[in-house]
């Protein structure tokens, strides 16, 4: 699914100057793969995680998709890989304060231009597939963090995507919450066929892929796990 | 703790507790008859819902300089209608051009002491004899002279000239002119000596809709038609009859001749008190005992040509053409008119035309950058959300809709705020606002006569007595519909314009906004 050679991405951060956040990462991911990625806080995990995400282009190097270098997509085309292929789950959620769990499902497949009806029904059935059928019509203030990241799971999954990227997942929920939410990811990537990479800082969710990368100043310091699934 | 947030929270208690009881079916209660909702019509909707401090108050700057544009435009406007209801009682509404001779030495002639100069120059004695002998004089209105009738057919053979009438424009001075008996020992006359002076208007009947009685608004009886040509009839101002309890069907004097009253019609300022058919003015003022004195030879004279243009290039052509045909008159357009104008109509007109409108631009200006301020604080607090939109697959230009319709219900809650002060501000200048005053020239279009002196100081230039009259003018702001949907279209560039601004903020987010770390 994944093919990245030789890819680094530098911010240009003002007084601080450059700072090269990947760094001639080379990465193979290959359909259907658990992949977790580890590392300490600006090793460059998140910045991998938005180049798979078609979120940046890198700097050098390339980054296939599907035999596709997003290096060398347009702006617009890179919209549209997010909007089609790829599903993201966010440490924070991110819901819209303002539309229901039914709308915040919508809204993902607002691009995909589908009808009404269609984005409805299709809305209502990716919240039940997370368990959320009767939390529907709620705000996300009238949910708990778990809830919450079940209707960002339903949100990500609604459009049928072929990867699943997550950014710490679990990073803002306590225990029990999170086995659950690392068992319904687990469940969907095993039902549904799903290639998932997920950036944690968590033993336990890193211990329950089937690969893991160790990032380390930008650099891939290691890859543990073989690509097979 | 508000009851709403106590019961989110146990809401949200509960929810982790529920997780595991998930339900097979979707149970949303989602029928296929049920009208799917524009979910990017409910967001920007809910969004604004949710600030609505933010777009209560970005509305109401938008409404205070909406409003202040509004009220500055109804005062321009009203401002301008009486400017033109001066012009009216001047000329007339369909009147492009008018034509008028000044004459060579202003006033009608004064009787106070029994003893006056028509324009002419020559003097007019009364002497008081046994009786009391009554007079009625008409002469020209103080200014004006003598237009020949065929000036008129003339004028109407010019290239570009619609349509011609001819007008006067008379003073009726009457008093009585007391028995020797009737003067006091010193001198001083009875009250009746001192004259009453009413200004009639002989109207073309065959072309009603030129001339200052076009101006007029009939509000009892009828207008004058063709077959009024020679008949004793009037139209009589509402303002003079009701100050002189006079009603349709009753009678008017003028130069000692009754006319009956077939209408009552309300003027502007500064019209004449009564309208009476011209061929029956000319007769008159040609019969009265001063037409020798104000130089009246023929039956058939006039003191103004009132003329309609074809169309409205053709104005400057004709009144070229006027000037030639006739060297010693003065044509005069409407615009040449309006600015002789003065008085405290003037000034205000001028002080609303210039502060106010600078004043309103400037708020106005104020209003949008406040309002394109907030839009982009709301978009910076927004980051995450706006970002993660653009990791979902929304393109920039969806995003750019959401904040721009946003943006837009604030510009309509500016509307709602501005027309209600604009509303609001305009009624208390029509209540609160003085009456003003527009001092014009007796002579329209002519330079006022002058009287020069020499005193200790030097030499002094003044406005001769009777060249010029106030005509007082009450202002009002009135708010027409057409203002009105200015005023919301405004309202909403406003916040097409802050939308814009929160638009270019947001088109330039990054998806990868809508992560924590970036790092």
């Amino acid at each position: 699914m994944y093919t990245l050679s030789s890819v680094t991405k530098t911010y240009h951060r003002g007084r601080e100057g450059t700072v090269t956040a990947v760094d001639g990462v080379d990465l193979v991911i290959a359909d259907g793969d658990w992949l977790a990625i580890k590392g300490r806080t600006g090793s460059g995990k998140s910045t991998l995680l938005q180049l798979l995400g078609a979120m940046h282009r890198p700097d050098r190097g390339a980054v296939e998709f599907d035999g596709r270098d997003l290096a060398g997509l347009r702006e617009a085309e890179l919209t549209r890989v997010r909007g089609e292929a790829i599903g993201f789950v966010f440490q924070t959620f991110n819901l819209i304060p303002t539309l229901s769990a039914l709308e915040n499902v919508e809204a993902a497949l607002v691009p995909l231009r589908l009808p009404g009806a269609e984005r409805q029904t299709r809305a209502a059935a990716a919240l039940a597939d997370v368990g959320l059928a009767d939390r529907a019509r709620h705000l996300p203030s009238e949910l708990s963090g778990g809830q919450q990241q079940r209707v960002g799971i339903a949100r990500a999954l609604v459009k049928q995507p072929r990867v699943l990227l997550a950014d710490e997942p679990t990073g803002n929920l306590d225990t029990a919450t999170r086995d659950e939410i690392l068992a319904l990811l687990e469940t969907l990537w095993r039902e549904r066929d799903l290639t998932l990479v997920v950036v944690t800082h968590d033993a336990d969710v890193s211990e329950r892929a089937r690969r893991v990368a160790v990032m380390d100043a930008g650099r891939l310091a290691v890859v543990v796990g073989s690509e097979g699934n | 703790m508000s009851r709403t947030r106590t019961d989110r929270t146990d809401r949200a208690a509960r929810g982790d507790r529920e997780d595991r009881a998930t339900r097979p079916d979707h149970g949303l209660g989602l029928r296929p008859d049920r009208p799917t909702r524009p979910l990017r019509a409910i967001h920007p909707l809910r969004e604004v819902r949710r600030r609505w401090r933010q777009t209560l108050l970005s509305g109401a700057g938008l409404g205070v300089g909406i409003g202040l544009v509004v009220t500055v435009m109804a005062a321009a406007n009203g401002l301008g209608d009486a400017e033109r209801a001066v012009l009216h009682s001047l000329y007339g509404v369909g009147t492009d051009i008018s034509v008028t001779k000044a004459s060579p030495s202003a006033g009608a002639p004064d009787p106070k002491d029994l003893n006056a100069s028509g324009s002419s120059g020559k003097g007019i004695g009364y002497s008081p004899g046994k009786d009391p002998q009554p007079v009625d004089q008409l002469t020209p209105a103080p200014g004006l002279s003598w237009l020949p009738s065929a000036a008129a057919a003339q004028a109407g053979r010019l290239h570009g000239v619609a349509e011609v009438a001819g007008g006067l424009t008379l003073s009726d001075t009457s008093f009585i002119v007391p028995a020797l008996s009737q003067i006091a020992p010193d001198g001083t006359p009875p009250a009746s000596a001192f004259p009453t002076t009413l200004l009639v208007s002989g109207v073309d009947v065959a072309h009603p809709s030129l001339g200052p009685f076009a101006s007029a608004k009939l509000v009892a009886g009828r207008g004058f038609t063709d077959a009024d040509r020679g008949a004793d009839v009037a139209v009589v101002d509402s303002a003079y009859a009701a100050a002189h309890s006079l009603a349709v069907g009753g009678s008017v004097t003028v130069e000692l001749h009754r006319f009956t009253i077939i209408g009552l019609a309300a003027q502007p300022a500064g019209s004449a008190d009564v309208s009476i058919p011209l061929a029956r003015a000319q007769a008159l003022a040609k019969a009265s005992s001063t037409s020798p004195y104000t130089g009246m030879t023929s039956p058939d004279m006039v003191t103004d040509i009132y003329v309609r243009a074809a169309g409205a290039s053709d104005v400057a052509g004709v009144r070229s053409g006027l000037a030639r045909l006739l060297p010693a008159a003065t044509v005069s357009s409407a615009s040449s008119l309006a600015d002789q104008v003065s008085g405290s109509l003037k000034d205000v007109s001028r002080l609303i035309n210039q502060l106010g409108r600078w004043l309103s631009a400037g708020v106005l200006t104020a209003a949008f950058v406040l309002a394109s301020l907030l839009t982009l604080a709301a978009v910076s607090s927004r980051r995450r959300e706006l970002g993660t939109l653009r990791a979902l697959g929304w393109p920039r230009r969806l995003v750019v809709g959401q904040i721009t319709a946003e943006a837009l219900v604030t510009g309509a809650v500016g509307a709602v705020f501005g027309v209600a002060i604009g509303l609001g501000g305009a009624a208390v200048l029509s209540a609160i606002a003085p009456k003003l005053t527009a001092t014009v020239a007796n002579s329209p279009g002519n330079v006022a006569p002058k009287n020069v002196g020499i005193n200790a100081t030097g030499m002094h230039v003044t406005d001769a007595p009777g060249s010029l009259h106030d005509l007082a003018v009450r202002m009002a702001a009135p708010v027409s519909a057409s203002l009105l949907l200015v005023a919301v279209a405004t309202a909403l560039a406003g916040g097409l314009v802050a939308g814009l601004v929160g638009s270019w903020r947001a088109s330039r987010l990054p998806p990868a906004a809508a992560m924590s770390d970036v790092g």
